[in-house]
């Protein structure tokens, strides 16, 4: 029996899937043991193996690969433990990850503290100034050499910069992505000095116009680079000891998988792992339940997460924002759009309410809590409206508070507003609601997308509280509420069923069209580069396919749009062909009549997927048809929905449920993982998965 | 009440501004300053920030000025101006 | 030649009108919608709550639109653009985070519009109007382009949307519409009172023609025209939906509590500081190419009870040149500081905090000048000196308040370092660009900690400057450097943020070189002041090395790290200048940082060294400034520290060695 394993290790849990080709499944989760995370990690292939009545050397010899996401690379970078970087660049721009084209005093803040301008500040230095050298070299816009690379100097400051204690170091020299040639001799001399040591080049870790934010992405993979390369080695010994012989896989931003040993040379590529692996999740269900187009939103305890399936795949960007800095990597997009069950309800000095931004996080966390938390939060509000159920939240794992919460509401909104407690609470709970469709509403309609053609999908701890009223006002027909086998470990599930995905890409800038040799030659040197690497994954595919795409845009615009190029040299009619796919996409983002095709068109990086398709893909096990209706536990009084006020509603338990089962609103279902709120006018259907698909019946 | 005026500066029910670091008399709330130490020196005495001479750009003479405690020689107020205008910068809380 | 009054220009002379009189002007003309103060009353929280939310994120989403679809890098890469949601009669319900200083007078252009326009042509749905008369309002100068448009909801102008963007170039006698010669207004682009571009629905070709010809980059101008449409259409479909959902009462009723709501907050806040007021001076050195006056604009701000009065009376005439401001201006240049120092807590509605203000300024001063006063560079003339000394008084305010003195800031970046390209680029085709580097001005010290380095602009939340390789690529230059410089941050207690430099040269133009225009004062003495103690930021200082030997230090492989290192003719450039650039010819430009905050022999000798360690102050700053003595580990000698702090203390007061204090 062949098995595939997905390993996604969080903060707080360890989650673990597996599958086998036969279609049976299974999923375990086990705390996760900071700072030693491999622990953890071993420790959870020993329950998925008792879970599966087999001995942990059995599974492991019969694993073709284990696909991990890890925390770690975004974790390091959060809080600084990182490698020392020293960083080496043209003379006359050092200062450039230090000015941060400004915006980084604000880049990624919420819209409340931009305007709090006052209290913004840059974060801290990525690299001190004693780590940074300037050397004498200078290529210009076409890629020529102006100033000839200053190898002396270069050796004196690679010396220097060890001397002042760099661990490694960052090379990113202006227009080194139009060419290399600098930036690779200056590798050449640190290995000549240094040898061993480690070395990130700009025009390797992100070939991409734009010095700032190539810089920040070349020196922070520099600085987590060797952090991975640390904790992948011993780990994957380890499990060779243990009798694994398939290929370990880490889980990255994109979506896709890279093997171990390829990624600590790309860690950066790696952050955001944990974020996506949700996103993954849902392309994969959507896949086996027929959805094309899909919102996925995961509203956990202290965070709400944001993301898109579009035609069957996950919408991805082409880079991020981390601690203030412009990164340079092509990940799914995933939006932090809110603070999830921890938002903070609260009035401010001219007596209005709000809810969020402002989150009780994991510590003290919500009133209801009794962990000290005495300000009100979405939690305490699901509780006291008769959502969650106080004796059996997250399957009873955790008693909470009625007392505590309705204290917390009365004294900080209910008494200052001149409301009862029922009725701030439903303030607090509709304000939730419609804030968070505002948020989802933006992350789709930015992406040149209308909410009403997509089905979505609500997970998480709170998601599937909220998830019926923020669709309607979305105006979204369908929701599914992912209840199956995979709810408890959702994401180990989208990393075991992911395929390996490698991005190459190429900043070239020019107007558009270029020669048609031109434009051909650059698809051909990243369609090699990225066979290159494939074929050192050294694993079996069911299948390779490449997706290509040309950043274009209108002359001297700020915003470049992916455009899709078909796979393939182009003619001349080819490339025209592309231009119009531009214009489309541009006036599906920004309007009909935005397009100005007369001002020209410039194309300014080139970039090129590669999907190796990987050939066990775990099939979901169905849930069995239903025999008879489905049974109420209880009832209680509830309050869904502001225009009906308090009804009483049935109580289901999730476990007694089976494919067909049919439940009207108003009511709620108790899973072991979360609650699920029907209000009326919302009837929830039980799928062959054991999903429960909610549709509308009435507005 | 006592106000704060800004660092330096504090004022009393009755309308006296002190200095806050050596309780120095300084004026009154209409003028907070009246009896600081004021002078004017070159503007390039402002240290190096200062790029050019003024000359190169103006006709009009410009200064220095600022503004001390008598007591312990704390700055308070610096300006950079035209030497032929007086100060425009005053201010005054009302005491209450 | 002298500014001779225009007969027929008082039409345009702009001033807010109350919602009564625009009402009674406009009569029955076009029916404006209204709400029964009752529905206000009657609002319940969750509903003002949800409905709020929704318009800020209108807001943004017309923010998001218009950057996303212009083509001028001052738009897409500096953010010098912002939006608004206005009532019915203009007053603004909410105002993006982008350039506060251009939306602060939209409500007087769509104010305007609804007095003058209300009869003939008339104002129906699907119309938009265009505007860059800076005496109606709706921008700063000429460049700053408004397009705002009247939302119809049920045959009644429910609201008005607006949009509004700096334009590269609008014609005028020098590239970039800065005739850095003028003496007055006909001598600068055209200023276009408010005229209907978009009729029904559709660009008014005619109209289009007559607004692009007068352009240098007509195309330029024709996509941000479009951009400016897009945004106002996002908003329009959006804000409908919101009325069809809740019903335009509602909607009406929560826009204007979003305003009531503002006031009393800003009221609530003056109520807990004391009264007083505070005087304050703001300098500009020269009118235009040629003039070596200083000039000054005063203000008087004066705190009662929960009222601002800002009295401007004392403050220079207009003169002849191009650094005057219209009113507009004026309200432009107070309301940044007003909403990032006063207001960062309280909701931008500025319809609600303007009702807290009273303007006091005599016309035909410089920050309020009549037709046709020269104003091509008003923005960032005197209405960003207005800026500064409304910082200043603001500020002292503030710092009366043991609470609210955590949100003053010093003068930020004491002026706009205006440096704009032409030629031919390297791709053969026209250009004209804003170098728009100096976004990275000092923010001014705060009152607890430092000024951010190249943190932006005071009038910009979210200012930004494009990338070297991007500015190379698109234009025919080449930098030296860019980077941040020492010492141009005001020393203080708390030091302020510095400034920064760019240095290049003309590179691969088909032509040779460039054409260069320069307006950048702050020369003969620094525009960003000091509180407290703290003192001034750097001056502004650009520099132009002719006949450089910098090609041939490239060949011998070696990059200029400074201009000594250069042969040639060293030139201080003026504060007003137009010349054109050769290939060997080095331009060197370096912008102000912030103000400081305190006595700087008050800062904690650490944070100097960690500033030496980190060149944001030179050893001899270090030494002359603060008094503090850097050991070669780069560690504070606390001996020799103490002994020139001691004589630093009474040498710049004056005194000598021995003498006691009078
Ligand atoms: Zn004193």
């Amino acid at each position: 029996m062949a098995y595939v394993i997905g390993i996604d290790i969080g903060g707080t849990f360890t989650d673990a899937f597996v599958a086998d080709e036969g279609g049976r499944v299974a999923g375990v989760k086990t705390p996760s043991t900071p700072p030693d995370f491999a622990r953890g990690f071993l420790t959870v292939l020993d329950e998925l193996s008792a879970e599966l009545g087999v001995a942990t050397g059995a599974l492991l010899a019969d694993t073709h690969y284990i696909v991990h996401g890890t925390t770690s690379t975004l974790n390091a970078l959060v809080t600084g433990d990182v490698a020392t970087v020293g960083f080496l660049t043209t003379r006359g721009h050092g200062d450039s990850i230090a000015i941060m084209n400004l915006e980084g005093r604000y880049a990624g803040l919420g819209s409340d503290q931009v305007q709090d301008m006052v209290r913004t500040d840059k974060p801290r230095p990525l690299v001190p100034p004693q780590l940074i050298r300037e050397i004498d070299e200078r290529i210009d816009h076409k890629g020529s050499v102006v100033v000839e690379l200053d190898e002396q100097g270069t050796r004196t400051a690679v010396r220097e910069l060890v001397a002042a204690g760099a661990e490694a170091i960052a090379v990113s020299l202006l227009w080194s992505f139009r060419n290399p040639a600098h930036e690779q001799r200056v590798g050449e001399i640190v290995a000549e000095e240094v040898p061993g040591l480690y070395v990130a080049l700009s025009s390797d870790v992100s070939p991409r116009i734009r010095e700032y934010a190539r810089s920040a992405t070349t020196i922070m993979n520099t600085q987590v680079g060797p952090r991975l390369r640390d904790y992948l080695r011993p780990l994957e010994v380890e499990l060779r000891r243990r009798g694994f012989s398939g290929s370990l896989l880490v889980m990255q931003g994109s979506g896709g998988c890279v093997d171990s040993a390829d990624a600590p040379s790309r860690a950066i590529t790696t952050i955001g792992s944990v974020l996506t692996g949700g996103v993954v999740g849902c392309t994969r269900l959507a896949d086996e339940l027929g959805h094309r187009n899909v919102i996925s939103t995961d509203m956990g305890g202290t965070t709400f997460l944001a993301g898109l399936v579009v035609d069957g795949e996950a919408v991805s960007t082409t880079s991020t924002v981390l601690n203030q800095y412009q990164v340079n990597v092509p990940m799914v997009d995933v939006h932090t759009i809110g603070a999830g069950g921890g938002a903070i309800a609260w009035v401010d000095a001219g007596g209005n309410l709000h809810v969020g931004p402002r989150s009780a996080g994991a510590r003290p966390g919500p009133a209801c809590y009794g962990e000290g938390g005495t300000e009100p939060t979405v939690t305490d509000v699901d509780l006291l409206l008769g959502i969650v159920n106080p004796d059996n939240f997250l399957g009873g794992r955790k008693q909470l508070s009625v007392e505590l919460a309705a204290e917390a509401v009365r004294a900080k909104i209910a008494e200052p507003l001149g409301l009862t407690v029922d009725e701030a609470c439903a303030a607090i709970y509709a304000i939730q609601n419609a804030q968070t469709a505002d948020l989802v509403r933006k992350v789709v309609v930015t992406s040149g997308q209308d909410p009403r053609d997509f089905v979505l999908y609500a997970f998480g701890g709170a998601g599937p509280m909220h998830c019926a009223s923020y669709a309607a006002d979305l105006e979204i027909g369908e929701v599914v509420v992912p209840l199956g086998p995979t709810a408890a470990v959702f994401s180990a599930y989208g990393l075991a069923a992911s395929d390996i995905v490698l991005t190459a890409e190429l900043s070239s800038p020019t107007n558009f069209p270029p020669d048609p040799a031109e434009f051909n030659g650059a698809f051909q040197q990243l369609r090699s580069e990225l066979d290159g690497r494939l074929a050192a994954q050294q694993l079996r595919f069911a299948d390779v396919e490449y997706r290509s795409e040309a950043d274009l845009r209108y002359t001297m615009q700020l915003a470049e749009v992916a455009t899709p190029v078909p796979v393939g040299d182009l003619d001349e009619a080819g490339l025209a062909g592309v231009g119009a796919a531009f214009s489309d996409r541009y006036e599906q983002l920004y309007g009909k009549g935005s397009g100005f095709a007369e001002a020209g068109l410039q194309l300014i990086t080139y970039r090129t997927r590669a999907v190796g398709v990987l050939p066990i893909r775990p099939r979901l096990t169905p849930v069995g048809p239903a025999d008879g209706d489905a049974r109420p536990v209880t009832s209680r009084r509830v309050f869904l929905d502001a225009r009906r006020g308090w009804q009483d509603a049935d109580i289901y338990d999730y476990r007694h449920l089976a494919e067909g089962h049919e439940i009207k609103g108003p009511a709620v279902v108790e899973a072991p993982t979360t609650t699920v709120a029907l209000p009326e006018g919302c009837v929830g259907r039980v799928d062959r998965l054991g999903n429960l698909v909610i549709r509308y019946t009435q507005a | 009440m006592t106000v704060h005026i800004d660092e330096n500066l504090v004022q009393d029910d009755a309308g006296a501004v002190n200095c806050r670091h050596c309780d120095a008399a300084l004026g009154v709330a209409q003028q907070p300053l009246r009896d600081a130490r004021v002078r004017e020196s070159d503007p390039r005495t402002a240290g190096p920030s200062v790029r050019a001479d003024s000359g190169h750009f103006a006709d009009r003479p410009v200064v220095l000025r600022q503004t001390f405690c008598p007591g312990c020689l704390t700055l308070l107020q610096s300006e950079i101006v035209p030497g032929d205008e007086p100060s425009g910068r005053t201010r005054s809380v009302v005491a209450r | 030649m002298p500014v001779i009054p225009v007969a027929g220009s008082e039409k345009f002379a702009n001033l807010p009108t109350t919602p009564e009189e625009t009402r009674r002007i406009v009569g029955d003309s076009v029916r404006l919608h209204d709400v029964d103060r009752s529905v206000v009353d009657a609002l319940d929280p969750l509903t003002y709550e949800v409905v709020r939310h929704r318009l800020t994120s209108i807001t943004e989403e017309m923010g998001e639109a218009l950057k996303r679809m212009s083509g001028s890098v001052v738009v897409t890469d500096c953010n010098d653009f912002d939006a608004a949601i206005m009532d019915e009669v203009g007053d603004v319900v909410q105002v993006g985070l982008y350039n506060t200083e251009l939306a602060a007078s939209l409500d007087m252009a769509a104010n305007w519009t609804l007095r003058n326009r209300c009869a003939r042509p008339g104002i129906a749905p699907g119309d938009m109007f265009l505007c860059n008369d800076p005496w109606v309002g709706g921008g700063l100068h000429q460049n700053d382009t408004s397009l705002f448009a009247p939302l119809f909801v049920d045959g009644e102008l429910f609201c008005w949307t607006g949009a509004v963007a700096h334009q590269v170039d609008l014609g005028g006698v020098s590239p970039g519409s800065w005739s850095v010669g003028a003496t007055d207004v006909f001598w600068e682009s055209l200023p276009t009172p408010p005229v209907k571009i978009v009729e029904g629905g559709e660009i008014r070709q005619d109209i289009e023609d007559v607004w692009l010809r007068r352009s240098r980059v007509p195309k330029l101008v024709a996509l941000d025209l479009r951009a400016k449409i897009g945004a106002n259409n996002v908003a329009h479909e959006r804000l409908r939906a919101l009325c069809d959902k809740y019903g335009a009462d509602v909607v009406k009723a929560v826009m204007r509590r979003t305003m009531d709501d503002a006031e009393q907050r800003l009221r609530a806040k003056l109520r807990e500081i004391p009264d007083g007021s505070w005087s304050s001076v703001a300098h500009q050195d020269s009118a235009r190419s040629g003039d070596r006056g200083i000039y000054r604009i005063v203000l008087t701000l004066t705190k009662t009870d929960d009222r601002l009065v800002f009295d401007f009376t004392g403050t220079d005439p207009q003169v002849d040149g191009l650094i005057n401001c219209t009113f507009a201006g004026l309200r432009g240049g107070i309301m940044p500081v007003l909403l990032t120092m006063v207001c960062g807590d309280i909701p931008w509605a500025c319809g609600g905090i303007y009702r807290c203000i009273e303007i006091i300024s005599e016309p035909g001063t410089i920050n309020n000048c009549t037709f046709p006063a020269g104003i091509g560079k008003a923005s960032v003339a005197s209405g960003w000196a207005t800026t500064n000394v409304a910082t200043e008084c603001l500020a002292g305010m503030l710092d009366t308040h043991p609470e609210h003195r955590k949100r003053l800031m010093s003068v930020c970046c004491g002026t706009w370092d205006f440096a704009l390209l032409a030629g031919v680029d390297q791709r053969g085709g026209g250009f004209v660009t804003m170098l728009c580097d100096s976004m990275a001005g000092g923010l001014g010290a705060r009152s607890d900690s430092d000024g951010v380095d190249t943190g932006g602009l005071a009038c910009i939340p979210m200012g930004r400057v494009a990338d070297v390789e991007m500015n190379e690529f698109a234009f025919p230059m080449l930098y030296l450097w860019r980077r941040e410089e020492p010492d141009s941050g005001g020393p203080g207690r708390f030091r302020g943020g510095v400034g920064a430099s760019s240095c290049f040269i003309p590179y691969d133009s088909p032509l040779g070189g460039v054409h260069l225009v320069v307006s950048a004062p702050g020369k003969a003495l620094p525009l960003a002041g000091g509180l407290s103690g703290g003192l001034p930021a750097g001056t502004q200082h650009d520099v132009l090395v002719r006949n450089t030997d910098v090609h041939a230090r490239f060949a011998a492989g070696r990059i200029p790290a400074s201009l000594d290192e250069l042969a040639g003719t060293t030139d201080l450039v003026p504060t007003h200048h137009e010349t054109d650039l050769g290939a060997a010819d080095v331009y060197y430009t370096h912008w102000q940082g912030g103000g400081g905050y305190g006595d700087p022999l008050r800062r904690d000798p650490a944070a100097v060294a960690a500033d030496v360690a980190a060149h944001k102050v030179s050893p001899a700053g270090a030494g002359d400034v603060y008094g503090v003595v850097v050991d070669d580990r780069g560690a504070v000698d606390e001996d020799a520290t103490t002994t020139r702090r001691a004589a630093l203390r009474r040498s710049r007061a004056g005194l000598g060695a021995e003498e006691v204090p009078a």
